[in-house]
């Protein structure tokens, strides 16, 4: 099973979405709030020099913003 | 015929679904195209002017949206639609996977894309520093300062949000006036009056400054004796353009700025189509006026398709 992380912010409607897409597909994943957690900010700062969420990462493979197809393919959903 | 409907949506937003679940009361043969789900609605954040809801998340609002039009066997697809055309009556679309799918009648709501600066730097930096979604961004930005560009209702809006979190805050416009619903301006005033936004009238912003992140924008006119203002993120509210390119292809007609002009039962030039939400002329751009819009347009496609039946060929078991 994937490693799935996700960085969000509480209001963020993509970050939703994105979420909502893992549970549609039972795809277990953590979710990392930047808003309150500058250690998560700064991690996902370090690993994709990235200031927009949703960020996602599967495995060590970085997704950024709500990409359905590269999810997709990268979760082996059809 | 397994592609063939009754009617077709363009736009997911609270126009297209609005419609849908009308149509879907109407027993219509409905598909739904977005490849943004749940337009502007979606990514509003907490929405405290849709009757019936002291406060809602625009998000939750189109999910529940999407959940009831699709109780009545409307069929949603998060696919973009890349070419309309029309054969006598027989309208077709095309998805960017290649599918194609006809209906008697359609619905364009398929609202509008934020508008850029178009300054140099600005897409390199994009999500680098420089952000189009407040709501979204602004929470990671806790304890920064940043700036929003825009004199508008979404302007002050974001700066309301943004500064729930950011030590800072600037508004910058090149108004003279800002241009907001008096509670969200009220709102902003608190925030001015506690020193955490700062209002910057009749300014701009002529460079985005950065490599790899953003450092500084430089505005047109001095602030606090400089030009230059440090930042850690700049979110752009300038307004919006519409998509109106699939209905333009279909010979619809569009104002100066590219807005559909529609009736006041949503109908269009072009017979057997229809337009409701943000890309329609002179529209009021919130969420309830395109989900009422939604709705009209629905219905005058239902008695567009009485009248004229489905010129695609309706299946056997089609209820109307």
């Amino acid at each position: 099973m994937a490693n799935v992380v996700i960085y969000s912010t509480p209001t963020c409607g993509y970050c939703k979405m994105a979420k909502t897409y893992f549970n549609e597909h039972n795809i277990a994943y953590i979710e990392k709030d930047v808003a309150v957690d500058e250690q998560a900010r700064d991690e996902m700062i370090a690993k994709t020099n990235q200031m927009g969420v949703p960020v996602i990462l599967i495995n060590d493979q970085v997704v950024i913003g709500f990409d359905r197809g590269k999810l997709a393919s990268l979760l082996g959903i059809a | 015929m397994e592609n063939v409907f009754d009617l077709i949506i363009v736009g997911s937003g609270a126009g297209g679904l609005s419609a849908a679940l009308y149509a879907g009361r109407y027993r219509m043969r409905v598909v739904v195209f977005g490849d943004h789900f749940g337009g502007y609605t979606a990514v509003a954040g907490p929405i405290g002017n849709y009757p019936g809801y002291v406060e809602v998340d625009g998000f939750d609002l189109m999910m529940t949206m999407k959940e009831q039009a699709e109780a009545l066997g409307t069929i949603i697809k998060d696919e973009k639609v890349v070419g309309v055309t029309q054969n006598d009556g027989c309208f077709s679309v095309t998805t960017e996977d290649g599918k194609e799918y006809s209906a008697g009648s359609i619905i364009f709501a398929p609202g509008t894309e934020r508008r850029q600066l178009g300054l140099p730097n600005e897409k390199e930096l994009t999500s680098k520093g420089v952000h189009y979604c407040a709501t979204c961004d602004g929470p990671a930005y806790s304890g920064k300062i940043v700036a929003m560009i825009g004199g508008g209702d979404s302007s002050v809006k974001g700066v309301n949000l943004v500064a729930e979190y950011a030590k800072k805050t600037y508004l910058i416009t090149r108004s003279k006036e800002l241009r907001a619903e008096p509670i969200n301006f009220e709102r902003m005033q608190k925030l001015v009056d506690e020193g955490r936004v700062e209002i910057v009238l009749e300014n701009q912003v002529v460079e985005i400054v950065g490599t790899n992140k953003l450092e500084k924008i430089v505005l047109a006119q001095p602030l606090h004796g400089s030009q230059d203002l440090v930042l850690d993120g700049v979110f752009i509210e300038i307004g919006s353009r519409p998509r109106s390119e699939l209905a333009r292809s279909l010979g619809v007609t569009l104002d100066e700025k590219g807005h559909i002009l529609a009736g006041t039962t949503m109908e269009t030039n072009v017979p057997g189509v229809f337009a409701a939400g943000d890309i329609v002329s002179g529209t009021f751009k919130q969420s309830i006026t395109a989900a009422a819009q939604g709705a009209v347009a629905a219905t005058a496609a239902y008695q567009y398709h009485k009248m004229h039946g489905n010129r695609c060929g309706t299946r056997p078991e089609s209820p109307v």
